[in-house]
């Protein structure tokens, strides 16, 4: 099954992901409707600012078991059972933000939403697209990704790919690590790699 | 093996579905006091306010047993437990044996220790019925009373006020939730619910209940006050509902004490959820965290170990997150460093421009606690470093500098 790929190391902190996640899950569907669009449509993929300023894509992992899914007190967020998708009832959420608390990631916002009773705040975050993929179309924001920041493949893939990309940072370029002249960017590049594999692998 | 759960609640069902999830075949029964079909227990304040219908309270469908393949003894609760050999009496007279027991009663309201406290018209909230008893006499109540400033006290609270009943809140600290907020946030909470037309009543509590015909009339405080109220509901706290295991056999603190596998100090017996007494993340030692996360997340870890699937569960952490009016507060771990204890640095932050206010409290190189007043959308991400306990890389400070709940970009605020 494919799922979204974080590479917060190829990210340029642009926000084309977040601008067109607003706009897929808006009623019009365009930029420019969207804009006028009540409730405002808004991204459920969030690019942050790291300690240098770099960009951070940042969106749910759906992750399983989920702890939002644990946490959340009406039982208003559960996982498709054919993808594995997290996924908030809007219906029965009721705006407690205990889901908000047990996410490591920080992935949740609460407002209203298009998708939700009108006049209701609730709990959103990525839905993975669903509705495109049924179509046979990536997520928004893999498609908005022009650094490759996003992929959308098989994670064993992924997986694959990136442990050669932590095999190619650990090549001895000299007997000692780190290398006397290794960039700064380049050493934190590769600690991300790291801690991209070591999530990607569950640790 | 046959695998037997005490309890329906939240720990309770997470851990059934766990079993069934790894085990389609093996014998698999629950004794549920509650003749309701799973519900969601915090919910029963959104009852009390009329936001809630029971319908939409409920967890898993009426036939969730039945579809799990599970024998479901409802409505009969365990009154003793053997260890050998392994059963337990409900009852009605059932015995029922285990190989493998989960104990996941929950808890149950603690009571008012005072004259009067058996009148009618006097409730705790902590089931269905109880919500159900306040929601009658509340259509005919002029006035209510609350007694307590935890949680379900602030809910019952403002729940009360959501209906239109003029409502008094009577605490004995200066602001309510005052086990989880320091002052500054603590009396911000204070004025927002007062704003909202609730009376609170700081440093009193209720000495008797007066009561004309079997009904409550008035409570009286420890200052001789009177204060009318034919509704009177009542929040001190939680005790675990563990009265049928006996603590000669089974290790027992405040709650029974569990592993870091949730299992007792006897093999093959487990508890989870607010009956057990877990290891806790903040402070050390065992404590009681009394939470729906934690019970739903030891009701998972518990499935999978009475299953033999060492998982392990590092321990449990106190956390709040309550919206009251236009005010969010999210506390977790320690707020306030325990008086006399050293290695504790706190740093509060006032953001006016955004309206929020932080407290970060550390503990040596470790974040240990936190509170959090509006911009609570990112809280997760605090409560891990607290959870993981892991040393910090960042200057204090610059973690006040995270957006929470802001990533600045327009069409996100
Ligand atoms: C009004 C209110 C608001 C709350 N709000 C929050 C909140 O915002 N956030 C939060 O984290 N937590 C909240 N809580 C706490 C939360 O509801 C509990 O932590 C959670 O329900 C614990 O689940 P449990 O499965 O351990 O126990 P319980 O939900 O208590 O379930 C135990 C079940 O076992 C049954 N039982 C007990 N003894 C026996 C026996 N001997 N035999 C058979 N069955 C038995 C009981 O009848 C009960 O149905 C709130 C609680 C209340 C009352
Ligand atoms: S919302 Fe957070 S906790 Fe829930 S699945 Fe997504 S990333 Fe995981
Ligand atoms: S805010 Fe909504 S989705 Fe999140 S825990 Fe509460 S009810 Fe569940």
């Amino acid at each position: 099954m494919k799922t979204v790929q974080v590479h917060p190391e190829r990210c340029v902190g642009c926000m084309q992901c977040m601008t067109a996640c607003a706009v897929v899950h808006s009623r019009a569907g365009t930029l420019f409707g969207a804009l006028a669009e009540v409730p405002r449509p808004r991204p459920r993929i969030h690019v942050g600012a790291g300690r240098w300023n770099e960009g951070f894509p940042n969106r749910c992992r759906h992750c399983d078991p989920a702890p939002c899914i644990l946490a959340c007190l009406p039982g208003a967020i559960f996982r498709d059972p054919a993808g594995g998708t997290v996924l908030i009832d809007p219906d029965r959420c009721i705006n407690c933000a205990s889901c908000a608390m047990a996410c490591p990631f920080g992935v949740l916002r609460f407002h209203p939403d298009l998708f939700a009773p009108a006049g209701k705040t609730v709990a959103v975050k990525c839905d993975n697209c669903l509705e495109r993929q049924q179509e046979g179309l990536e997520p928004a924001c893999v498609e908005a990704c022009k650094s490759g920041a996003l992929t959308f493949e098989e994670s064993d893939a992924a997986l694959r790919r990136q442990t050669n990309t932590v095999a190619a940072a650990l090549s001895p370029v000299d007997d000692s690590w780190p290398p006397a002249g290794i960039r700064h960017a380049e050493l934190l590049r590769f600690r991300r790699t790291l801690t991209e594999l070591r999530r990607v692998a569950g640790r | 093996m046959k695998h037997l759960v005490i309890g329906g609640g939240i720990a309770g069902i997470v851990a059934l579905e766990t079993i069934r999830r790894h085990d389609s075949r093996a014998a698999v029964t629950v004794v549920a006091a509650e003749d309701h079909p799973p519900y969601s227990r915090p919910m029963t304040s959104a009852l009390v306010a009329g936001t809630a219908s029971p319908a939409r309270m409920c967890l898993r469908p009426e036939t969730f047993f039945a579809d799990l393949g599970i024998t479901a003894v409802i409505g009969d609760r365990v009154v003793a437990l053997d260890i050998e050999p392994r059963a337990v009496h409900t009852a009605a007279g059932r015995r029922i044996s285990f190989d493998r027991l989960l104990i996941a009663a929950g808890a149950e309201a603690r009571l008012p220790d005072v004259p009067g406290a058996d009148l009618d018209g006097i409730f705790p909230l902590r089931t269905i019925a109880d919500a159900e008893g306040i929601v009658r006499v509340a259509a005919t109540a002029s006035r209510a009373v609350v007694v307590g400033g935890g949680l379900v006290g602030c809910k019952a609270a403002l729940a009360l006020r959501h209906r239109g009943l003029p409502v008094t809140m009577v605490i004995t600290s200066s602001w309510p939730l005052s086990q989880q907020l320091d002052d500054a946030a603590g009396m911000m909470l204070r004025a927002e619910m007062e704003e909202s037309g609730i009376t609170v009543l700081p440093g009193r509590s209720v000495a008797a209940f007066r009561g004309n015909g079997g009904r409550v009339t008035a409570a009286v405080l420890d200052d001789g006050r009177e204060l009318a109220a034919e509704l009177a509901v009542v929040g001190k706290g939680v005790v675990p509902a563990a009265d049928f295991v006996s603590r000669k056999h089974i290790r027992t603190g405040t709650g029974i004490r569990v592993s870091e596998y949730l299992e007792t100090s006897v093999p093959g017996i487990f508890a989870a959820g607010d009956v057990a007494e877990t290891f806790d993340l903040a402070g050390g030692g065992w404590r009681l965290n009394a939470i729906w996360p934690e019970a739903a997340e030891q009701g998972r870890a518990a499935g999978e170990n009475m299953l033999g699937r060492r998982t392990a569960y590092p321990g449990s952490l106190a956390r709040n997150v309550i919206r009251a009016g236009r005010l969010d507060l999210a506390t977790a771990g320690v707020t306030v460093p325990p008086k006399g204890e050293t290695g504790f640095t706190v740093v509060d932050h006032l953001d006016h421009r955004r309206g929020c206010r932080r407290r970060l409290v550390f503990h040596d190189d470790r974040l240990a606690g936190m509170v959090l007043v509006n911009r609570i959308a990112e809280a997760g991400r605090l409560m891990q470093l607290i959870r993981t306990r892991r040393p910090l890389t960042l200057p204090p400070d610059l973690l006040l500098e995270i957006s929470l709940g802001d990533c600045g970009w327009p069409i996100c605020i």
